[in-house]
């Protein structure tokens, strides 16, 4: 008998491996093939058993072959049933795709701003980015010899080009966009309600922190009445839709020479939520943008009449948000364009 | 400005807490770049020179804390008597001249006076030297000390430079002065560069007994200039281009004197000689109460605007409607309503002003369409899987020459921050490569980029935009990774194109930049919008490309784009409610025979049931003849009021085909359905 126990316990151990139709095949021929079968060679062994046995045997291999033809007939069918259709194929390879493409980081923070306005009601404008020294800063109520020309360290071309529309000759490269506002007020009478996006340059390092050409969003509003709480009220809107949640914000008395009051706007920290970490020096606070009630003699030097109007500006660094945003620290990481840097910011 | 505390805490009772200090003048303007135990560390802005001292500093904290200032100079000496040497002033670049003479003993400062200046970032030189440099921190006036044996007759006579003066400055730098400078001079020579720097051959040393101190009032302008051209800043020239205190001269001169004698470092020799000949007048603004309300969008009470006003040195009455307010001499800054209200504001709290939100009173105007333009561009092209870069305006002059149809229309900056920033840009082109060139050298073998923007020659400023491709177009498992060429750069140039609702035309071109035999014009009617092409490789390795496959691309200019893009929505075609009927010709053409003359044939010379001409295949090779290629092209025709037959279309076809072979020797291969 214990034959016929060995001869099962071998095939149990064999089926387990027989995962293929293949597999399955071999192994009714290794055990029930006409010639060669295990069990086929048990079976005639039995005739040569002695009589006393022989019914016993008999009964157990022949149930042994029974058990085996219904493990393999199950193991096939099992097995049928997994195969692929016609035509099957591999779903678990990759799609085909052109790989696709994505906006710069700069971009997508810049239009993430614009929308934000564009949905508080906003036109958006643009302007050249080679300036004359009028609309760069005179009627910014910075004249010739102004110290506060020092703040913002200026490229000048070696010889003036034709300016983009009608007007003066271009000789610099602007050092804040504010000069398409003024543009836009020479031009347009108020209520003002604008933003103004686009490249700037300053005469600056190049490292870590600081780049020669860097990316604004400036806004302004003009209208009767419009006071710094408007302000205050407008960038705190701004700034907890930048971020995405309510944020603290705290508004630091500055100095602009074409706002008056002036202000720095910081927001509470992203990386300690304002209890004080590397990222901010310990302050719990990041400085975001510069702001202010508008000047009067910008008013003055555009016509607009100061006694009549008020208004408030602003002046958004792009790359500064986009570095909180990305979690990157060297600025200049923006203007490499390696495509292992630009791929990972989303569609 | 490093101002310790305890140096503060003379003027006023402020608490013994720098922290606290700094934090309080931080809300108030004044951002604090370190506190380093009792020193505290300010930045001051451009706007307050009066604040570049410790004196007004505690003015600030005193308000910010609402506690009494002391006035410093009540026992002040005053010495009488005539100055010992005449003083004159023959340019209006000097307001006032006040000068004393005074016997010395030069030797070290005290050790409390050298820990204050050292404290303040200022290092002890000698006694006298020590003394101007203490009274400026602590008044905010730069003074000056000349060794009164070194003075030619001696008087002082300010006057402008003669053109070529030289001047030794106390630096040791020989300077060659000009005519718009203002000098202190003896009867002589310029001992000095006013406001800016004094001359070494009448610096205090050892050996001096007499001194000159100067504490002179000098046009802004006028020292900001000279600065400038000398490129020569100090802590003097900071403080008076920004704009001194001109009722600060004789003050910050009998400080010095009352030092002087404090430390034992000698004695004032006659009495003060104060030439001002024409007192600056008092100037009142007006500040009406309406308008502080509005435009802070609060109400601070009375009796706060008037404490915050006269706690910084404002003089107040009550007017109708609000306050005259009388302007201290230090406060260059206030001139109008608006900075009054800048004071009561940063003192009141900007924290305290409550947020509000500016009503709409017009319905926005759209967005300027260049904006509009930009946002359609990067979706189009994102689209069509290309990355958006974004690269410098100004670039190396070697990376533009190249771009530049002629290297005098660059653009140059007059004073560039590296020669990696020398010129602007003539073509997106040139920063595409460099990008391209960068990810290539990371383990990016494929890569698609564009950017658009500004572009610069000498006839002005314009928009574009730039495209380069490298690389499989498609890289799958299933197979081809063949790579980009000049069709896939072309193709971007249509899809831009149809994206602003316009057909272009393409046209053999050559351009120093790319491959000869694989550039184009790309043409818009008559005017050409940019061109296509193959950038020509030894361009390529010259910016560090490793060898590999072509690198396409293209630049479009985009204001005509823009142009045509401009008018109403366009209208969509009715559906053809007839079947068209298709037919597909081969046929063996000349090899150099441009495909749009082909197209040009079928088109003059076809019904205008010809609906659409594409080439579907181009063949040279086997079974070709020599100079020829097989080219073949699927005509659609259709007539929208009616069923066409294939008789009549049959006809166009041998039109065409006889026109063809008329024209361009082509030889039929075969027709097929």
């Amino acid at each position: 008998m214990s034959l016929v126990d060995d001869l099962r316990s071998e095939f149990h151990a064999a089926l387990a491996g027989a995962t293929s139709p293949a597999a399955a095949r071999a192994l009714r021929d290794q055990f029930l093939s006409r010639k060669q079968g295990k069990v086929t060679a048990l079976l005639k062994a039995v005739g040569a058993a002695p009589a006393d046995e022989r019914r016993v045997l008999g009964a157990a291999a022949n149930a042994l072959k029974q058990d085996i033809e219904a493990a393999l007939d199950a193991r096939e069918a099992e097995l049928a049933a997994g195969a692929p259709p016609p035509g099957a194929v591999d779903v678990t390879l990759p799609g085909r795709l052109a790989a696709p493409g994505r906006r710069h980081p700069l971009t997508q923070v810049r239009e993430r701003i614009e929308d934000i306005f564009l949905g508080m009601g906003y036109q958006i404008i643009d302007g050249p980015e080679l300036e004359d020294d009028w609309h760069n800063f005179e009627a910014l109520n910075m004249p010739p010899e102004h110290p506060a020309r020092d703040m913002q360290d200026t490229l000048y071309l070696a010889a003036p080009v034709p300016p983009m529309s009608a007007g003066r000759p271009a000789t610099l490269l602007r050092t804040h966009t504010s000069g398409m506002q003024i543009r836009y007020m020479e031009a347009h009478k108020p209520p003002v309600r604008i933003i103004a996006p686009g490249r700037v340059y300053r005469r600056d390092n190049f490292d870590a922190t600081h780049t020669p050409m860097f990316t604004q969003v400036e806004g302004l509003v003009v209208d009767e009445g419009i006071s710094l709480g408007d302000l205050k009220g407008t960038l705190n809107t701004f700034a907890s839709q930048f971020f995405g949640r309510e944020i603290r914000t705290r508004f630091r008395p500055s100095f602009f020479p074409y706002t008056e009051p002036s202000a720095e706007l910081d927001v509470e920290c992203q990386g300690c939520d304002g209890t004080g970490c590397g990222l901010c020096k310990q302050t719990g606070w990041i400085e975001i943008l510069g702001c202010g009630m508008v000047h009067p003699a910008v008013f003055e030097a555009v016509g607009y009449d100061p006694a009549v109007y008020t208004g408030f500006a602003f002046g958004v660094g792009i790359e500064r948000l986009a570095l909180r945003l990305y979690g990157v620290d060297d600025i200049r990481m923006f203007y490499e364009n390696d495509l292992r840097f630009l791929g990972q910011v989303p569609l | 400005m490093k101002a310790p505390l305890t140096w503060m805490r003379e003027f006023a009772p402020l608490p013994d807490d720098a922290a606290a200090v700094a934090s309080r003048l931080g809300a108030c303007g004044f951002e604090v770049a370190s506190v380093d135990g009792d020193v505290i560390d300010f930045e001051i802005t451009a706007n307050r020179p009066d604040c570049l001292s410790v004196y007004g500093l505690a003015r600030e904290a005193a308000t910010a804390f609402d506690v009494a200032l002391t006035s410093g100079d009540t026992s002040l000496p005053d010495p009488q008597g005539k100055a010992s040497i005449p003083v004159s002033i023959g340019d209006a670049g000097c307001a006032r001249y006040a000068m004393a003479v005074a016997s010395v003993t030069i030797g070290p400062s005290p050790e409390w006076l050298a820990a204050r200046l050292a404290a303040a970032g200022v290092r002890p030189i000698n006694n006298i030297v020590d003394i101007t440099n203490y009274v400026m921190l602590e008044v905010g006036h730069p003074m000056h000390a000349f060794d009164l044996a070194k003075l030619g007759g001696p008087e002082i006579r300010v006057r402008r430079a003669r053109d070529k003066e030289a001047l030794v400055t106390l630096d040791g730098v020989r300077r060659t002065l000009d005519d718009t400078m203002l000098v202190i001079a003896d009867r002589e020579r310029a001992v000095a560069v006013a406001g800016v720097m004094g001359g070494a051959g009448s610096e205090v040393s050892a050996a001096t007994t007499k001194v000159a101190f100067e504490s002179a009032w000098f046009l802004p302008a006028s020292v900001r200039s000279a600065s400038r051209r000398l490129g020569l800043k100090t802590e003097a020239s900071a403080r008076f281009e920004r704009g001194a205190d001109i009722s600060a001269p004789a003050r910050a001169l009998r400080r010095a004197l009352q030092l002087l004698t404090q430390t034992g470092a000698g004695e004032v020799t006659g009495g003060i000689s104060d030439v001002y000949p024409r007192p600056a007048a008092a100037r009142t603004v007006e500040l009406s109460r309406a308008r502080l309300a509005r435009l802070l969008g609060d109400t601070v009470p009375d009796t706060h605007v008037e404490r915050i006003l006269v706690h910084l040195g404002f003089a107040v009455r009550g007017a109708a409607g609000g306050w005259s307010v009388d302007v201290p001499t230090f406060r260059v800054d206030v001139a109008r309503e608006a900075d009054l209200i800048e004071e009561v504001g940063r003192h009141w709290g900007f924290d305290r002003i409550p947020a509000t939100f500016p009503a709409l009173s017009a319905v926005p105007r759209p967005m300027s369409p260049a904006i509009a333009r930009d946002r359609k561009l990067r979706r189009i092209l994102t689209g069509a899987g290309l990355q958006e870069a974004c690269t410098f305006t100004f670039i190396e002059r070697e990376a533009a020459e190249p771009f530049a149809a002629d290297a005098n229309t660059l653009v140059p900056i007059a004073n560039p921050l590296s020669e990696k920033f020398a010129v602007l840009r003539p073509s997106l082109l040139p920063g595409l490569v460099d990008a391209l060139v960068y990810s290539r050298r990371r383990e990016t073998a494929d890569v698609r980029i564009f950017e658009s923007g500004a572009v610069f020659s000498s006839a002005g400023e314009t928009t574009s935009v730039g495209w380069l491709l490298t690389g499989a177009r498609l890289s799958h498992w299933s197979g081809d990774a063949s790579p980009a060429d000049f069709f896939d750069a072309r193709g971007i140039a249509d899809l831009v194109s149809a994206a602003f609702g316009v057909t272009v035309s393409a046209r053999a071109a050559t351009r120093p930049w790319f491959v000869p035999g694989r550039t184009a014009e790309i043409a818009l009617g008559d005017d050409v919008l940019g061109v296509v092409g193959e950038i020509v490789p030894a361009l390529l390795a010259a910016r560090g490309l490793p060898a590999g496959p072509p690198v396409v691309g293209g630049e479009l200019a985009l204001a005509p784009l823009v142009r045509e893009d401009a008018g109403a929505p366009r209208r969509s075609t009715p559906l053809p409610r007839f079947p068209s009927i298709v037919r597909d010709l081969s046929f063996f053409i000349g090899e150099r025979l441009p495909a749009a003359e082909v197209r040009g044939t079928i088109r003059s010379n076809a019904p205008p049931t010809l609906v659409s001409v594409r080439e579907f295949d181009r063949y040279q090779g086997k079974g070709v003849p020599d100079g020829m290629i097989s080219l073949s092209v699927r005509l659609t025709f259709r007539d929208n009021d009616r069923t066409l037959t294939d008789v009549e279309v049959q006809r166009s076809v041998d039109a065409i085909l006889a026109a063809l072979a008329a024209r361009h020797g082509a030889i039929l291969r075969g027709k097929t359905e």
